[in-house]
């Protein structure tokens, strides 16, 4: 303890240069070592005037160094003007000093406890605080600062140790992070001595004991939000038990999978084959794809058939349709040409049949090549051998043609 | 300057023992103060202390909650499924008295073996015996058992001055062997999943198929059918106008008709007649008279 007398001195020096604030100021350096202590030699100094000062004070010491510390109260001759002045820096430098030692400041994030021999004695909050130094000693530390704990993440490749196992018993890997802070300043400071580990380690089992009661197929698509609540829900209600104070904000996922581990596996073919089970529900998906691409081909498929028995059967229809037309209004135009032309023939039957005969003779055997022969019982038309080159006659048509 | 000399020492001395004869119990703190190994003073409260200067010794203790983990421990419930399980473990020192008997001056790292123990020897004990099977442990009941720990080894802890806040359960894997299995399995399982999909997947193409080429036979061969029938409309329709019209005069129809084949039929270019000037179209190529008239003659 006796090392700690010059505490205030030296350490409140330190501790000047340590404050944020910065309040400390060089100067009273050069002035601390004329207060009345036995420090000031130990210091180097090159400014002369201070090394007078020195000198004077080390008269002052050894004369009557016990007037001197007793309050410099005492008038000297010459001196004493100059030793009260001294003195009066080397007080107001220890003030300065002790008031730094016990001013501190806590920025909005933090939150601080005062300790008052050892004892709990009140949180400072955001501002400046005081405590007395030496009875009163205050901790500063981050409160609504999140911190972040990440399980099963970097070990997770080689080790098992993201991997769970579900009431199912299937085995799922997970990687997860608790994001944390602190509710309670005093309850976080005096419960917990290892609080980054504990959180870690609750998170954990907590994790492990709600996947241990939930069935593989849900933890991995329906039930994680789910189970991200009950985790921290559980987490919280552990770290409350035992008054913590610690706030867990939330839970995180950052990868819940099946196993990536490799297996070898026979099928059922008899093949052997290195699979890992995340592999195996890719497959699944690629199955699942596999099934709707097949039958939505086969939908395709199906439409076009349709479409094309529709259009055939449209266009059987309309071919159909088409030819009764053709038909019933050929069938109606030429009875109706033979009606007008019976009409015609009632009005003068002879006359008109006759006509018609001749124009259509007329018009039949105008266009034929025509060979006139007398009949054999005719009056001279005997030896007339009627030969007809057919062959020839096919060729002038077969020419013509 | 005598006086000055042997008061400074003296002060010296003074400060120095009046430091050394308080103490402070910090919050987090218990504390024991021995003098010569006896224990004089029990500190559970936080704050100043007052002990004999040089003689006595303080001895401070963690009053935190401390924690342990567990290594693993294979253990082997009631249906003889092997577990590997490792816990973690939050504890306190509840009795300094006590913890600095039973454990000696290196208390902490002492504690935290002879708990380890403990621990191992309950894990075993409660998760092997009647009538937990893994089952149990991979269920709600879990946190049962894990209080259950939590209780028996307390009370043992109880003996070395500690008292169990919390047991947790953390791993509960599936052994290296077993693993491997499970893993086989899951795969097996995703594989049936699969073909399933698979085959119901072509099982719905081929029904869809089959089903459109059905349709389009249907659709195709009912058009066939009313085409047929349309047809047939179409030629009775034009068999019933040419007989309306032509049954007016029979004879006259197979006369016109025969008039309009013949023109049809005799086409110029593929025609060749062979007749005699005796027909009745040329009546009158020998005669104006016809000759009829000059065979009457």
């Amino acid at each position: 303890m006796a090392g700690n007398s010059g505490g205030p001195w030296g350490g409140g020096g330190n501790s000047g240069d340590d404050r944020p604030g910065g309040r400390g100021d060089r100067d009273d350096k050069g002035s601390g070592p004329r207060g009345p202590r036995g420090e000031g030699p130990q210091i180097p100094e090159i400014e002369e005037l201070v090394k007078k000062g020195q000198e004077q004070l080390r008269v002052l010491m050894g004369g009557r160094g016990g007037t001197g510390r007793n309050g410099g109260s005492g008038g000297g001759r010459g001196g004493p003007a100059l030793t009260r002045g001294t003195m009066g820096l080397g007080v107001l430098g220890a003030l300065i000093l002790w008031g730094m030692a016990s001013f501190y400041t806590v920025r909005p994030e933090q939150q601080s406890i005062e300790l008052f021999l050892g004892k709990f004695y009140g949180i400072g909050t955001e501002g400046l605080n005081f405590a007395p130094w030496p009875v009163v000693t205050a901790e500063v530390f981050d409160v609504t600062t999140n911190r972040t704990e990440s399980i099963g993440v970097s070990r997770s490749s080689g080790d098992n140790d993201g991997l769970m196992l579900t009431t199912d018993e299937n085995i799922v890997d997970i990687d997860f992070q608790v994001v944390w802070n602190i509710k309670d300043a005093m309850d976080f400071k005096f419960s917990l001595r290892d609080p980054d580990a504990s959180v870690r380690a609750i998170s954990e089992s907590a994790m492990r004991e709600v996947i241990a009661q939930s069935e593989l197929a849900p933890v991995l698509n329906r039930d994680r939000a789910n189970i991200e609540v009950r985790v921290r829900e559980l987490i919280q209600a552990t770290l409350d038990n035992r008054q913590t104070g610690i706030n867990i904000i939330r839970v995180n996922f950052n990868k819940v999978d099946p196993p990536s581990q490799q297996v070898v596996v026979t099928d059922a073919q008899g093949r052997t084959q290195s699979v890992s089970v995340i592999d195996a529900f890719r497959d699944v998906q690629a199955a699942e794809q596999e099934r709707d691409r097949v039958e939505r081909q086969a939908d395709a498929y199906a439409n076009q058939r349709t479409a094309q028995a529709r259009g055939e059967s449209a266009q059987l229809l309309e071919a159909a349709e088409g030819y009764r037309a053709r038909v019933v209004n050929d069938a109606v135009g030429e009875a109706s040409r033979f009606l007008a032309v019976l009409t015609e023939y009632d009005a003068a039957p002879e006359v008109t049949r006759k006509r018609l005969y001749l124009e259509t003779m007329e018009k039949v055997l105008g266009d034929v090549d025509k060979i006139i022969l007398e009949s054999g019982n005719g009056v001279g038309g005997q030896g007339v051998v009627p030969y007809l080159p057919l062959n020839e006659l096919r060729k002038n048509s077969g020419g013509s043609n | 300057m005598r006086a000055v000399n042997y008061l400074i020492p003296i002060v010296v001395i003074a400060v120095v023992g009046a430091l050394s004869s308080i103490f402070i119990v910090d919050e987090r703190e218990k504390a024991l103060v021995l003098r010569f190994g006896q224990i004089k003073q029990v500190r559970t409260d936080a704050g100043l202390g007052f002990k004999l200067p040089f003689l006595d010794e303080v001895v401070r203790f963690e009053d935190r909650i401390l924690t342990l983990e567990t290594p693993l421990v294979e253990v082997t419930p009631a249906d003889d499924r092997r577990l590997e399980v490792d816990a973690f473990v939050l504890y306190r020192i509840a009795d300094i008295v006590q913890f600095r008997q039973a454990l000696g001056a290196d208390g902490e790292r002492q504690a935290a073996i002879q708990l380890n123990g403990i621990l191992d020897g309950h894990i075993r004990a409660d998760l092997g015996s009647q009538g937990v099977t893994s089952n149990t442990i991979l269920s709600p009941e879990r946190s049962t058992l894990m209080d259950q720990i939590r209780e028996r080894s307390d009370e043992r802890a109880r003996a070395l001055g500690l008292a169990v806040v919390d047991v947790r359960l953390r791993q509960t894997n599936l052994p290296e062997q077993n693993f491997d299995a499970t893993l086989q399995r899951m795969i097996a399982e995703r594989d049936r999943e699969a073909t399933d999909e698979r085959a119901r997947g072509l099982e719905a193409a081929q029904r869809v198929t089959a089903l459109a080429d059905r349709t389009y036979e249907e659709i195709l061969s009912e058009a066939r059918r009313d085409a047929r029938i349309i047809e047939g409309e179409a030629d009775a329709e034009r068999n019933r106008i040419f007989a309306e019209a032509y049954n007016q005069d029979p004879e006259f129809f197979e006369f016109y008709r025969s008039l309009t084949a013949y023109e049809a039929a005799l086409q110029g270019r593929n025609s060749t007649m062979v007749m005699s000037p005796d027909s009745e179209f040329f009546n009158y190529l020998k005669s104006d008279q016809g000759a009829r008239s000059v065979e009457g003659e």
